[in-house]
């Protein structure tokens, strides 16, 4: 048999035979598909509680408390009589905001003068923070309207000229994807890329930290083995990137072929680089821990959900030579965005360089040091060798 | 168990491997995640500005975009689908429409549309765009509609006031600056120390208690399981306490994030938080005695429970189940009393709630691992 169809086979069995690697690469795809994903379900922030402190007490802020309350976004959920006694409920996380109506709100916007209403919001909680305001910004901002308009009604000006005068123009706002916001469908399908990563690079390099001495050329062997890794992965990626995503519903614009196409270069990359892990750390415990604890890091540096805007040049930098920097830019625009190939040129040809440059790499590391002291209880060579006792 | 201490700190440095995983991995994930949320707010995303119009108005408000922190008209796009194009491809973040005729048909009267698009699959940078834009444009239409009141031969201060009659006072409770540092990087330095320390404490046991390894010498030095195993957990408690408060000196004093509670309780709560976390890691090695799995089973807890704790997506609107689980999680609570003591300077009779909860799931685990312990003395005792 030639030295690449030996390597094939050697990895085939070293991640598809090994009780632990085996555990880790597919139990991890059925929990993690089932874990990380729970907290999301709900998808929309609807009514989030806010409470009403109303010292006015007149008909106009009665009418502006029902507008508040009819909104989406937030509930009026809890009246009380002053602000310490509201702040004690968004302390208890009861409410996350709180809509004070001044007295005198109603004089003020009778004589014509400027009537403001406080809201406070809890800003500790970004997502809170803005359905709140969200909720309270539009009616506010439509009673406002209609008291101008009514001003200038009264003054003499034609109904249509005033509302005309009062909003000259028409704003729009047009979220393209992911239209309703739904927070599964912002994070999930990034998610999904990292766990992929992570989950596969722990599998192979837990496999090269028990790989015994094969024969042959280093590039035959590199290439035997990655032509396993594809093997298994290739239908595990349209099953991380498919089929979980629309079991849980989330919108698909991406087809499979280009799919494989970015898929493949990503893929290697990472496989690449799993063997530069073991071949740094050596040891499966530790393999496993560092890049357990990794997996944070990684996700936020790849610019996704912290914009790459914000992420300082040098670590950027940095970030860009993590497959998953690139492949979830990637995956994303070309799966949930519908974004074509020719579109996203540039992210393809980085997973390209990636995977070629760290497979070079492995390939020095591999020649340089080709005798590794293999694990004498784990190689296909010395099957039944076991240590002196 | 002193005695076990004591040889637990002297192997440390004999043993690379581990010492690698408790200060030198903790140290590298805090410079790195501090190095990324150093710069605070988002600013200056890309956008496109499509004018069909290409009048002093369409003018004014590109100006206005370009002028607005968050955003930076890097593109000019002649149509809606080079717009598209541009968004999908990454090369902006959103897209302003005006349309043919905008400023003529403003000083008629017929209300013309101004369209803004962004990219809502990148959500937290999406908002923003839209949040930016609509901003400018809302500036430029009050210019506008306060040049028109003048033009009428009202004061500048009396139009000014006459523009707003129910102007919203916004205030951000909490977090006045409205930084995302704050409640983000004080989550997930907690988050990714949570799997360190489990992890990294399941390796320490492993090297005693795994297979092939003798417990009873450490036994028999300790005078008992129960100090053995305190004697392996607790010099790996000092250390991760230690990192924190680094990370801590960090925040507080380097990041300048306000520090408003009460310092002991945060203290009470990190000792119990690492303690607790250390023993998920000691419970999955003591269950599973392989590394291999105990990893896994650790990496299944800890791994995913940064969703759990409610930092994006809320705990208050996640379904019981997912509620449940975030409860039994250390991290959860942990990082509660955080946001709670350091930011929203939180009563101290609401906030014990956290601490109370860390002490039960500490407890839990403990008794849990000792249980499992005597278990595994009776089957060497009776073979």
């Amino acid at each position: 048999m030639s030295p690449l169809a030996t390597a094939f086979r050697a990895e085939l069995a070293a991640v598809l035979g090994d009780k632990q690697v085996r555990m880790i690469v597919l139990l991890a795809l059925v929990l993690y598909a089932v874990i990380y994903p729970l907290p999301y379900r709900a998808e929309l922030l609807r009514d989030v509680p806010v409470v009403l402190v109303d010292q006015d007490g007149s008909t106009a802020s009665a009418d502006l408390a029902r507008r508040v309350d009819a909104s989406e976004a937030v509930a009026l959920t809890h009246l009380a009589p002053d602000m310490a006694e509201a702040t004690r409920l968004v302390h208890e996380r009861r409410a996350y905001g709180v809509m004070l109506i001044p007295d005198g709100f109603e004089r003020a916007l009778l004589r014509g003068d400027q009537s403001p209403v406080a809201l406070y919001a809890d800003a500790s909680y970004f997502l809170m923070y803005q359905r709140v305001m969200q909720g309270a910004a539009v009616p506010l901002r439509q009673m406002g309207a209609e008291v101008e308009a009514g001003r200038l009604i009264a003054q003499g000006t034609p109904r249509a000229v005033a509302t005309a005068q009062v909003s000259p123009a028409n704003q729009i706002e047009v979220p393209l994807f992911n239209p309703a916001a739904g927070y599964a469908t912002y994070v999930l399908p990034a998610a999904f890329v990292l766990i992929l990563q992570q989950t596969m690079m722990m599998g192979l390099a837990l496999a090269a930290t028990r790989r015994g001495p094969l024969p042959g050329h280093p590039v035959w062997r590199l290439m035997g083995r990655a032509g396993a890794w594809l093997a298994i992965w290739a239908g595990l990626l349209p099953v991380y990137l498919i089929v979980l995503p629309v079991l849980y519903g989330l919108p698909i614009l991406g087809g499979p072929g280009a799919l494989m196409m970015l898929g493949l270069p990503f893929l290697l990359a990472a496989g690449f680089l799993a063997q530069l892990v073991a071949a740094l750390f050596r040891r499966g415990e530790v393999v496993q821990v560092v890049l357990l604890a990794l997996g944070m890091p990684f996700f936020f540096l790849s610019g996704f959900a912290w914009p790459v805007e914000a992420i300082p040049a040098h670590l950027n930098a940095l970030a860009q030579l993590i497959p998953s920097t690139a492949a979830i830019d990637g995956l994303v625009r070309v799966m949930q965005m519908g974004a074509t190939l020719p579109e996203i040129a540039p992210i393809l040809w980085h997973l390209w360089a990636l995977a070629a440059g760290l497979g070079l790499v492995v390939l020095a590391v591999e020649t340089v040091s080709p005798s590794r002291p293999a694990a004498p209880d784990r190689g296909p060579t010395a099957p039944s060798d076991s240590p002196a006792r | 168990m002193l005695a076990v201490m004591a040889r637990e700190i002297r192997l440390l440095p004999r043993r690379p491997a581990l010492a690698g995983l408790v200060i030198v991995l903790p140290l590298i994930m805090l410079l790195v995640l501090g190095g990324i949320f150093r710069a605070g707010i988002p600013t200056g995303m890309a956008v496109a500005v499509i004018d069909l119009d290409r009048s002093d108005l369409s003018r004014a408000v590109t100006r206005m975009l370009d002028a607005a922190p968050e955003l930076t008209v890097t593109h000019r796009a002649s149509d809606l689908s080079e717009a598209r194009a541009l968004i999908v491809s990454g090369a902006v973040r959103g897209a302003v429409l005006m349309p043919q005729n905008l400023e003529r048909d403003i000083t008629r009267g017929a209300r013309p549309e101004i369209v803004t698009f962004y990219d809502n699959q990148h959500m937290s940078a999406g908002s923003l765009v839209a949040r930016g834009a609509r901003n400018a444009i809302d500036t430029a239409l009050a210019g506008l509609r306060l040049s028109v009141r003048q033009g009428q031969g009202e004061a500048p201060v009396q139009a000014m006031v006459a523009l707003q009659p129910i102007p919203m006072q916004a205030h951000a409770l909490f977090n006045p600056a409205f930084d995302y540092v704050h409640f983000l990087l004080a989550a997930l330095i907690p988050t990714v120390l949570q799997i360190i320390a489990a992890a990294a404490t399941a390796y320490a046991v492993s090297l005693d208690f795994g297979p092939g390894r003798h417990p009873r010498v450490l036994m028999r030095m300790a005078g008992g399981i129960l100090p053995a195993m305190l004697g392996k957990i607790l010099p790996y408690t000092v250390i991760f306490l230690l990192i924190l408060g680094l990370s801590d000196v960090a925040l507080y004093g380097w990041l300048a994030v306000p520090l408003r509670g009460s310092l002991w309780l945060m203290a009470l709560g990190a000792v119990l938080f690492v303690l607790a976390s250390q023993m998920i890691g000691a419970l999955a090695f003591v269950l599973t005695r392989d590394m291999g799995r105990a990893a896994s089973m650790i990496a299944l807890i800890t791994a995913p429970a940064f969703g759990f704790m409610g930092l994006g997506f809320p705990r208050e609107a996640m379904s019981t189940l997912a509620q449940a689980w975030g409860a039994a999680i250390p991290g959860t609570w942990y990082v509660q009393l955080r946001i709670d003591q350091s930011l929203r300077a939180t009563p101290l009779d609401i906030s014990s709630m956290s601490v109370l909860w860390l002490a039960v799931i500490a407890g839990v685990l403990a008794a849990l691992i000792l249980a499992q312990l005597s278990r595994l003395a009776r089957q060497e005792a009776t073979p």
